[in-house]
């Protein structure tokens, strides 16, 4: 894929390493985008490594352009290489959910921002719940607020499945409960508007809810009381 | 008409045509594959904007230079990468051009002006500016093509909905 820069399959410029992924920054015909390139695990067998990773990206793909399907805002794919291992998206502007919290932990919240977004997450993961997939790795840092319309976008769909189970769909949901506490336990309870907009906008979230509350029975670091 | 660059070193020539009134000579020309210059003629209405359109020329180049192209020519693959389904000869049929039809896009890849000039002697109809994609568009067309459901055109545009799915096509 050619990018701005010069070089032998140079895909652009390194914005952030994971634990499966690079992230770049690059351009797609003139749009800033991202390339995301899931690399090869050296100690894996090459062929098995190669198949494994394409059929990693294509799931991603294929979960991605479901949730647009069920109305979830992702941002735009714009090509995928089975070759380079990547995936090609539109870039967006904007902060991270994660940033905007911590900066209200650390300045001040405001009020009327943070139950917008609350009601936003709320709402986006019950439209993916609702369409039978799960996004396998709810946190702050996969939820960007739009630049200028303040809209949520989840990104990061590389550990997502289809699944109807309410015990899939609560263990999301607890993920991103402990994230939450972990890291923005100083802006009040999040998760409670969060779970507020997702029964309201849910049809199945009775079952979901039940759920929720056995799992966190189960929890690590419980204290093991009654 | 106007000129993109869709990739280091390659570049995309666009042009529309309204009122085009020679579509079956045109459609007997490519599929004798006596076409001179070889040119992409797209069904105009299915197209609402350009960018899918770069999205679909971008892979084919892609394709092209991997020798890994699915249908004879790059220009071809073209019109098969923008349906967005995996049926080639279904997919040539509906975005491309029919026996009727009078509204078309006409694209080439790397096309010097002489070539431009010539593809625009070739087709018997009037050249009018790329802004006119938007208006003149069938929606509901695209909407039935594509399989938009409606929760997806409250949160994207047309473009970005059909750009995702050129894009994924392969990995569905």
């Amino acid at each position: 894929m050619d990018t701005c820069q010069t070089g032998q399959a140079e895909l652009g410029l390194l914005i952030k390493q994971g634990a499966e992924a690079r992230v770049y920054l690059s351009s797609f015909v003139g749009r800033k985008c991202i390339v995301k390139e899931r690399f090869s695990k050296k100690y894996r067998h090459p062929i098995l490594d190669s198949k494994l990773t394409v059929k990693r990206l294509n799931a991603e793909a294929r979960c991605m352009t479901k949730a647009r399907k069920l109305g979830v805002v992702t941002p735009v794919l714009y090509g995928v290489d089975p070759v380079l291992h990547t995936l090609t998206f539109e870039f967006i502007e904007g902060h991270a959910v994660k940033d905007i919290l911590l900066e209200f932990g650390s300045n001040g919240i405001v009020e009327e921002r943070l139950n917008d977004i609350a009601a936003q997450i709320g709402i986006a993961i019950a439209k993916l719940h609702d369409g039978g997939l799960v996004h396998g790795d709810l946190t702050t840092s996969n939820m960007i607020v739009k630049e200028g319309t303040n809209q949520l976008v989840l990104i990061d769909f590389g550990l997502s499945f289809t699944s109807t189970l309410p015990e899939d769909k609560a263990v999301d949901l607890y993920v991103l409960e402990r994230a939450l506490l972990s890291m923005h336990s100083s802006c009040g309870d999040v998760m409670e508007k969060i779970l507020a907009a997702y029964r309201k906008s849910s049809k199945q979230w009775s079952a979901t809810m039940n759920k929720l509350d056995q799992v966190r029975q189960r929890g690590r670091k419980r204290t093991m009381v009654g | 008409m106007k000129s993109f660059h869709v990739s280091a070193g390659s570049t995309f020539s666009v042009a529309l045509f309204s009122d085009v009134t020679n579509s079956r000579e045109l459609l007997e020309l490519m599929q004798s594959a006596k076409m001179e210059p070889e040119v992409a003629l797209l069904n105009a209405s299915l197209v609402p904007d350009i960018f899918p359109v770069l999205a679909a020329a971008h892979k084919a180049l892609v394709s092209k230079s991997r020798e890994s192209l699915t249908t004879r020519t790059l220009h071809s693959e073209l019109v098969y990468n923008y349906a967005a389904s995996k049926h080639i000869s279904e997919s040539l049929k509906r975005c491309g051009i029919s026996d009727q039809m009078s509204y078309i896009l006409a694209v080439r890849f790397n096309a010097s002006d002489d070539e431009m000039t010539s593809v625009t002697n070739l087709i018997n109809g009037k050249e009018i500016d790329l802004e006119e994609l938007e208006p003149r568009s069938n929606r509901d067309q695209i909407l039935k093509h594509f399989k938009i459901p409606p929760q997806e055109l409250a949160i994207s545009s047309l473009s970005d909905a059909i750009t995702c799915r050129i894009a994924a096509r392969d990995a569905l």
